[in-house]
């Protein structure tokens, strides 16, 4: 095999490659290669087109426009089983196991062999020699049920072995792994540039593709920004690379008065999930919080609207410890959290704009009788379409109907109703347009004027750094630091952000 | 201990309780119940339970891709109705002709099952609740509410159900258990040495990921379904030999009884794990406790079903709970077997 795959001859090009879904251009017109034996890293902002490049290169989707060439022929890929028989193979950060299916048979059910017969002895036999050469001892007869990740991702990768991967797809397969996890998935990945194989690696972790990487490709908005050997590139120049634009001036910014200390979160710690997260949040204040995706920032989030609550640590609301264990509880606290899944957890999308506003607080709206007073009701959806210029015929429109920035100002409404004092936002801005993403600001700015503290999660950089009066900034579960406004440029977050910059001594 | 839990599954030592448990139903009947321990019961609960026991073996099928089918029971009516009206008419019509047609009829109301399922993309719940009305008002409008009797039915399937395969003493193994047993062996070997076996696992344990890893998911299930269909055709003819009178209202609830089987066999309801041999089990059990109590308490026909309703429940929580207990049992070795800490890399003082 190693005979026919000189070192560096392009095993897998991308060229030309655009992808439309909807409205977003995906991908615009990129071309890429993957040489064997050579290990390319390819870096980008969360939404700059990375994973519509790999669902391309397996065959879950097809683009729109370009070419695909496996060892300079040009290729279809029309599914995922052509895709592995071709030899491209993906990894993921979630790895997809059977869980009820033993080692042995999770590696080798893609098989495409003619016999229709399973030999289970030869099977095991042949995992065993797999998980052999990859050095890990693993029994290949147990279930995979149970299996720790790192465990799961060796097993996924022993199958790619199997199907005599050309090339290897690994997408952020260490984001869930511990230090000592990654140092052996590194040796693996070593194994196999050595045997030829082709490898794709994304990752947010720069100090990682650093370490392993030959060629670093970076993507922004869906188009290719810049693709170099990895000697030629230096951390900051991939960061500016990532992320590029300037800051739009229409996040205009106007400060509030800064107020007294609303909530005081101390070293709040879930097993697994976060750690040490430790922050001061005042009345009047946006605090944002940036980071990549599976920094854990929602997580935060949930924890304090007592969703998942956190298991140590300990939050001061107002100079008392209060300890919330469920959303109810953290509502008459006077906690808000606006959900980033609208569709599902946000609102109820088949109920009236007036129900959807009314629901965390129909006990106000409810008589003597246990009836409620829907006059009152309708008064309070009102009030919001009004100050939140939600565009509706009528509030008891279905929410369904509404477009994106809408619904979104809908759920605002709902929370704002609950009369809180802390809001929580969760990407409220993601997937509206530019117009309804400007009121947007423009109200969160507004509530901020109140005296309202807003806690703005959000992953579009430029907006939190707009919006925020100081930034925290986490990754993968652990607090980088908290910048203020003076200190908070897209360079530093971004830094901290993939874990380059030591963390800032403020907070 | 450990090479017990390298070469079994959780799921398998399962299977074990549930032949304890069968006879230790068995053994309160016999001391409960005069003359239950004869040759008389086992003939009796043996061929009651071939019948459910095919179908059961399909609906295991179906069970395993996350799937369920509910038509079975209008299948297995539908089938027998035909079948019958047809031996009545043509009573030349050879044995093997009138299974062939069976499992043929059954096949294709599988296939239509099965498409609605894998191509249609709707929930398997919903368009086998929708086929089980539509097949049993179909037998209500080809019938036109006859029956077919037994005197018109041709001798050999008249004595189809008391043939025996094999006489040991007074034991009597009839043709139909052996039959059942047969269909029991082939498919219990086909789901462990068959790809198209392992197939209906993985996507059963992971459909995510079997469709990323290119497994052809829709042909898989829609095969499950056809085979189940020809499973319930082939119990349809077992029905008709077995009761020779067939009504409307032929096999009606036998859905439920494949579930209950199914569920109380240790087949996972959402997918993934168990065996045909413990859906053997499954229906043997329910059977012998039954007819057992039919006859110890005298428990009227109509608590049949809540009695069923109960085992159900009863064999959900077990199979939480003993499942779980089991697995975690299992990856704990697992752990201990697993990559150590310490591989040879990390000791470079350690010349192995």
């Amino acid at each position: 095999m190693t005979a026919t795959l000189r070192a560096n001859t392009a095993v897998l090009e991308m060229r030309h490659i655009s992808k439309r879904f909807d409205a977003t251009q995906a991908l615009d017109d990129v071309s890429l290669d993957l040489r064997a034996g050579e290990v390319h890293a390819l870096l980008g902002e969360n939404g700059a087109g990375k994973s519509t490049l790999i669902k391309i290169m397996t065959g879950i989707h097809a683009p729109d426009a370009g070419e695909i060439l496996l060892d300079g022929r040009p290729i279809r890929i029309p599914n995922a089983m052509q895709a592995q028989r071709m030899g491209i193979a993906a990894i993921y950060q979630e790895p997809m196991i059977f869980p009820d299916l033993s080692v042995a048979e999770n590696i080798f059910i893609g098989h495409a062999e003619r016999s229709p017969f399973v030999r289970w002895g030869q099977m095991a036999q042949r995992a065993e020699e797999i998980l052999g050469q990859l050095d890990v001892k693993l029994d290949a007869r147990m279930p995979a049920r149970g299996l720790p990740l790192a465990a799961q991702q060796t097993v996924e990768i022993a199958k790619a072995i199997s199907l005599n991967v050309r090339a290897l797809i690994m997408d952020e397969p260490t984001a869930s792994l511990s230090a000592h996890e990654v140092e052996q998935l590194f040796r693996l990945v070593r194994a196999l540039r050595q045997k030829g194989v082709a490898v794709l690696f994304i990752s947010h972790r720069l100090e990682e593709v650093f370490e392993i990487a030959d060629r670093v490709t970076i993507f922004r908005d869906g188009r290719l920004v810049s693709s170099r050997p990895v000697d030629q590139v230096t951390p900051e120049k991939a960061i500016r690379d990532m992320v590029g634009r300037e800051v739009e001036d229409f996040f205009a910014k106007t400060s509030a008065p800064r107020g007294e200390l609303l909530l005081s979160a101390r070293h709040l710690s879930k097993a697994g999930v976060f750690t040490d997260i430790h922050f001061d949040i005042h009345r009047g204040e946006v605090l944002g919080f940036a980071g990549l995706v599976g920094a854990r920032r929602t997580d935060v989030g949930l924890a304090l609207f007592g969703v998942e609550p956190a298991d140590s640590g300990e939050i001061v609301l107002e100079g008392r410890p209060v300890v919330i264990r469920s959303p109810q509880q953290a509502m008459q606290l006077g906690i808000a959290y606006l959900s980033e899944d609208r569709r599902q957890l946000g609102l109820t999308l088949p109920m009236s704009i007036v129900s959807n506003i009314t629901l965390p607080t129909l006990r106000r709206y409810t008589g003597r009788l246990g009836l409620l007073n829907t006059r009152a009701e309708q008064a309070s959806a009102e009030h919001y379409r009004e100050r939140l210029s939600i565009r509706a015929p009528s509030v008891r429109v279905e929410v369904s109907k509404l477009s994106g920035g809408n619904q979104q100002k809908v759920m605002l409404g709902k929370w704002l109703n609950t009369c809180p004092k802390l809001l929580i936002l969760d990407e409220p801005t993601r997937g509206i347009d530019v117009g309804a993403k400007a009121e947007v600001h423009h109200i969160i700015n507004a509530l901020a004027q109140e005296g309202l503290a807003i806690l703005l999660i959000s992953s579009d950089l430029p907006e939190v750094l707009g919006m925020s009066d100081r930034v925290l900034v986490m990754r993968e579960g652990r607090q980088m630091g908290i910048f203020s406004r003076a200190e908070a440029t897209q360079e530093r977050i971004m830094a901290a952000a993939v874990g380059q910059a030591p963390p800032s001594p403020s907070s | 201990m450990k090479t017990l839990r390298r070469y079994f599954r959780p799921e398998q030592v399962r299977e074990l309780s549930l032949i304890i448990l069968l006879a230790a139903v068995v053994l309160l009947f016999a001391s409960q119940i005069n003359g239950f321990l004869s040759a008389r019961t086992f003939t009796r609960i043996s061929t009651s339970v071939a019948i459910i026991a095919v179908v059961a073996v399909g609906q295991t099928l179906v069970a395993l891709t996350r799937n369920i089918d509910l038509s079975v029971g209008s299948i297995v009516g539908f089938t027998a109705y035909v079948v019958g009206t047809q031996l009545a008419r043509d009573t030349s019509l050879s044995p093997l002709a009138a299974v062939a047609m069976s499992v043929a009829i059954g096949a294709v109301m599988g296939a239509i099952n099965g498409a609605l399922v894998s191509y249609g993309r709707a929930p398997a719940i919903i368009v086998t609740l929708g086929t089980l009305a539509i097949y049993r008002s179909l037998l209500v409008e080809i019938s036109g509410a006859k029956t077919v009797t037994v005197d018109s039915l041709p001798q050999w399937i008249k004595d189809f159900p008391r043939a025996d395969f094999l006489k040991i003493g007074e034991v009597d193994i009839r043709l139909m258990v052996a039959l059942a047993v047969a269909i029991v062996i082939v498919f219990h070997l086909a789901l462990t040495y068959l790809k198209f076996g392992r197939r209906l696992y993985a996507i059963g344990s992971n459909p995510e990921a079997a469709r990323l890893a290119g497994l052809p998911v829709a042909r898989t299930v829609f095969t499950a379904f056809v085979l189940c269909g020809a499973l319930a055709g082939l119990a349809g003819f077992m029905f008709l030999a077995r009761f020779g009178t067939i009504t409307v209202v032929a096999a009606q609830g036998m859905e439920l009884q494949s579930v209950a089987a199914v569920v109380v066999g240790g087949v996972n309801i959402f997918g993934g794990s168990g065996t045909v041999i413990g859906a053997l089990f499954g229906a043997t059990l329910i059977d012998t406790l039954e007819q057992g109590l039919v006859r110890w308490l005298q428990i009227s026909e109509f608590w049949r079903d809540a009695l069923l309703g109960l085992l159900i429940l009863l064999a959900v929580a077990t199979d939480a709970i003993l499942v779980n207990r089991l697995r975690r049992l299992w990856v704990q070795r697992d752990l201990t077997a697993g990559p150590r800490q310490s591989s040879p890399a990390q000791e470079p003082g350690h010349v192995a």
